[in-house]
């Protein structure tokens, strides 16, 4: 895009502003919002929870599966296939366009009448599908199997919760480590809730997903802390900006980054969804897409409304930031910087201290109603008075 | 603070190392003829997860790893693996074509045992009841003594003639011994493998598998199906011990709570003799009985009994359709993803592509050398998930790089000085956020189990992969292309947003 094509754009939209890094969002003022809308979710899904509990798999509740690909048949006729081979109260459901998927509760027979009858269920849907028994896919499951993958997976949970919370408040800090802690917890929560509303099936891929998930939240989690860092040891310092407004800053100056890396994240879960899942009727790709995408998406969501407001909510309560707010509350020209006037300020903090070699010919010109160079120049020197 | 990060000429040779490895590598696996070892969801084929039934010890878990992976090896099948995940043994047997056949022979998961035959039993009634406590022996008159079975050698074709003890009929009550009771130490009442209806009363176990050492299927010289089997030194002693007790008697092969062998002791000779470590046993054998037998009786001694937590076979046209369903989903993502970018960051985006490229031609030549040495876990629709994910998080790193551009071209710095700061600060971030991904996938390979690990594992590979090339690629030809501009002119100043003086413009 060339410089003659934008500056066409007299009044750039939302999305132009999100792309000119112009946002001033404000992310930490308005958190009883955000944090009511989670919490909102969160108890609806938890009161599903209590109500209906879970749409457990197989994995969990113990029974046997059995999978084939016929293009030619139907549910109605497969039902009564497997009903004559001596399955007394089948579920079949169609995956994507062409394969059927019977599942059943065989756990009362012994070990030996269970394979017996299973190599029966296989044969009928093999002649349903016009093949050999070799091509129908089974499962047998015992009904400790989803418990034990489960309690491996809670264990492994609470290494990672650990070794994180201990690498944050390394790295970062111990605040922020308990943010992205809190974050954490809630897209767990999240999407445990929303399996529960809808009905989604638990499966054990179900619970590797949302192992991911977390990951992932704490890894966008801690791009944005990142920045937050960075303005804590720079723009912060300058006392103009308390510590909200600071975090407020940081969150519009990554909001580009954060919604184009949701976006990249969740495109290709899409496709697993869509493309692997429903068009080709693969299962283990529908659980974990699934799960991933309910996860990504609340994900996204509390890296930057919940745990960044959470953090400034924190350190406010410090007395050193809570005296900033005080002052930045009474201030009279309360503005809100823009990503872009912040780094056209940080250019010339840059320039005084002759780093740059950016001729003037490239500097920004200033956006009205955002921060002017004489604003900046006259704050410095109240500073300095104090 | 060094002003630029790297010298120009360490840049050009990292940049040209990079893609010549990724590439080179690539066609080197290709040409090679290396594939990933694709996993049994994606091939079709078997897996069963097993669990003790008591407590076993670590010991045993390894020997019974050890059986089970000599039984599967001796049905053929290639690229079997048996192994230990916590107390679990998983068996794994990618593409087997008859799934069905190998599950029946792993799944006998009992150990041998020999027992004495005591008699034979009637057939249980509708009312049998279980019998509490231990199982009393027959009355003499049924009982399998030398003196009631009189086995004579003498010129007939079996070589000897002998009488059958009646069926105890009092037996009738008594229902089957169940797998629970079935200890080595109790008498026990057990079915006789493909004869519905025969039931014995066998003693204790006087001897497990382990005293055998090798066991073969042949056809001796009348061409009838025998085994043959050779003991192990410390088997042998204890073989003729019982045997010769158990002299012109029959002695029972149990397996899985089944008789698969009753035979007589030397029942052509006068008088008992060692076996001197070797022995044949024959009888009404088929092919497929006798080698059934043989493999139990070589491999069926393990030292615990085992449930199957898990059984799953996978046809080989499911696989191979999810096969299609994953490559196809993740073709897609990735195309997604790709014109996402190229829309959104104009020149910078054919960095990615090209980055992704490279980093694709790598990762997969890596999956396939990993493949061909068996060493990593098997490629399976959990990896292939994994992999899917690690999409997003090589993209962002890019996309951390680029913003970070943004934002220094945003302060009036010129396009030669923001890639190099940019990228300071980028790195970090990329450092910071590939950790905690790392660590999250190193944490799920240790602890987790089954499908989770290859999760986990290709989950890891590519953030390592994420590392690595931000900074021996993005790094060189971002930073070489930046260099290279002068205001306006450069393909990196056309990128959108990255123009000086556009940002802030109004």
């Amino acid at each position: 895009m060339s410089d003659d094509a934008m500056t066409k754009v007299k009044t750039p939209g939302r999305l132009g502003r999100i792309y000119q890094g112009r946002t001033t969002i404000d992310f930490v003022g308005r958190k009883r919002t955000w944090f009511t809308i989670s919490i909102v979710i969160i108890v609806l899904g938890l009161g599903s929870l209590g109500i209906r509990g879970f749409n457990l798999g197989i994995d969990f509740k113990g029974g046997s599966s059995w999978e084939v690909l016929a293009p030619h048949s139907s549910i109605s006729a497969m039902t009564s296939a497997v009903k004559a081979a001596g399955l007394s109260n089948p579920t079949v459901v169609k995956l994507g366009s062409q394969t059927y998927e019977v599942s059943a509760d065989v756990k009362s027979l012994s070990t030996t009448a269970q394979t017996a009858l299973s190599n029966k269920v296989s044969t009928a849907m093999a002649k349903q599908a016009g093949t050999n028994a070799n091509q129908v896919s089974t499962s047998s499951v015992g009904p400790t199997w989803g418990a034990s993958i489960t309690h491996r997976a809670l264990e492994a949970l609470i290494v990672f919760f650990i070794a994180v919370v201990a690498y944050i408040s390394i790295r970062f800090e111990p605040k922020m480590a308990l943010a992205a802690f809190i974050a954490m917890v809630h897209d767990l929560l999240v999407t445990i809730g929303v399996y529960s509303l809808f009905g989604f099936q638990i499966t054990p891929d179900t619970v590797i997903a949302i192992l991911t998930i977390l990951g992932y939240s704490l890894y966008d989690t801690v791009v944005v802390f990142d920045r937050v860092r960075d303005n804590a040891g720079g723009i912060l310092k300058s006392g103009d900006l308390s510590y909200g407004e600071m975090v407020n800053l940081s969150m519009n100056q990554t909001l580009a980054r954060s919604i184009n890396t949701s976006l990249v994240a969740i495109l290709p879960v899409l496709a697993v969804l869509l493309v692997g899942a429903d068009l080709l009727g693969a299962t283990t790709l529908q659980n974990y897409g699934l799960a991933l995408f309910v996860g990504l998406m609340s994900g996204a969501y509390s890296s930057i409304f919940i745990a960044s407001p959470l953090l400034a909510w924190m350190k406010e309560r410090e007395p050193r930031f809570r005296e900033m707010a005080e002052r930045a509350r009474l201030r009279s020209d309360q503005q809100v910087l823009t990503p872009a006037a912040a780094a056209m300020r940080a250019g010339e903090s840059g320039q005084r201290l002759a780093r740059s070699t950016a001729s003037t010919g490239t500097l920004p010109r200033t956006t009205p109603g955002t921060l002017s160079r004489g604003t900046i120049q006259a704050r410095a020197r109240k500073q300095k008075r104090r | 603070m060094a002003q630029q990060v790297g010298s120009r000429r360490s840049m050009i040779v990292s940049l040209i190392l990079t893609i010549a490895i990724a590439f080179g590598s690539l066609v080197a696996t290709l040409s090679l003829g290396w594939g990933p070892k694709l996993g049994l969801d994606l091939a079709g084929g078997l897996s069963v997860v097993y669990a003790p039934a008591t407590h076993a010890s670590n010991a045993d878990m390894q020997e019974v790893v050890t059986i089970l992976g000599n039984r599967v090896n001796g049905l053929g099948v290639s690229g079997a693996t048996v192994n230990l995940q916590g107390k679990n043994v998983v068996v794994s047997v990618p593409g087997a074509k008859d799934a069905r056949h190998v599950l029946a022979i792993v799944g006998e998961t009992a150990q041998l045992l020999f027992r004495p035959v005591l008699c034979q039993v009637a057939e249980p009634t509708k009312k049998a009841k279980t019998y509490t406590g231990s199982v009393p022996t027959c009355a003499s008159n049924y009982l399998w003594t030398e003196a009631n079975l009189g086995v004579t050698p003498n010129n007939s074709p079996a070589g000897f003639a002998s009488n059958a003890p009646a069926v105890d009929p009092n037996y009738s009550v008594v229902k089957t011994t169940s797998p629970p009771k079935d200890l080595p130490g109790n008498n026990v009442i057990l079915p006789y493998l493909g004869n519905p209806g025969v039931r014995y009363l066998l003693g204790k176990s006087e001897l497990t598998g382990q005293a055998i050492g090798k066991a073969v299927a042949q056809q001796d010289q009348l061409g009838a199906w025998v085994v043959n089997y050779t003991l192990t030194k410390t088997g042998s002693p204890e073989w003729d011990a019982v045997a010769k007790e158990n002299f012109h008697q029959a002695l029972a092969i149990e397996l899985d709570g089944v008789v698969q062998s009753a035979p007589l002791i030397q029942p052509t000779q006068a008088t008992f003799t060692s076996f001197a470590g070797t022995g044949q046993i024959s009888g009404s054998f088929t092919e497929q009985s006798a080698k059934n037998l043989a493999i139990a009786m070589e491999f069926g001694a393990l030292p615990v009994r085992l449930n199957p937590l898990n059984t799953l076979i996978v046809s080989p046209t499911l696989g191979h359709s999810a096969l299609v369903a994953g490559l196809g989903a993740g073709l897609v993502g990735l195309a997604l993803v790709l014109l996402y970018t190229i829309l959104y960051y104009r020149a910078l985006g054919l960095v990615i592509v090209l980055g992704l490229a490279a980093t694709a031609a790598l990762l997969w030549a890596i999956i396939s050398a990993l493949g061909h040495t068996a060493l990593a876990p098997s490629f399976d629709l959990a990896g292939i998930t994994g992999i899917i994910v690690s999409i997003g998080i090589t993209v962002d790193s890019y996309i951390v790089y680029f913003e970070r551009l943004k934002d220094e071209a945003r302060a009036g710095r010129s396009i030669r000085t923001s890639v190099d700061r940019g990228f300071r600060s980028a790195w970090r971030t990329v450092l910071a956020a590939d950790t905690v991904s790392l660590l999250a996938a190193i944490l799920l390979y240790l602890i987790a189990v089954g499908d989770v690990r290859g999760f986990a594992f290709f989950l890891g590979l590519s953030t390592l992969m994420d590392v690595f090339m931000t900074w021996y690629f993005t790094r060189p030809l971002v930073i070489l292309l930046g260099r290279r501009s002068n205001e306006g002119g450069s393909a990196l100043s056309m990128a959108a947003g990255l123009t000086p003086g556009v940002a802030a413009h109004e």
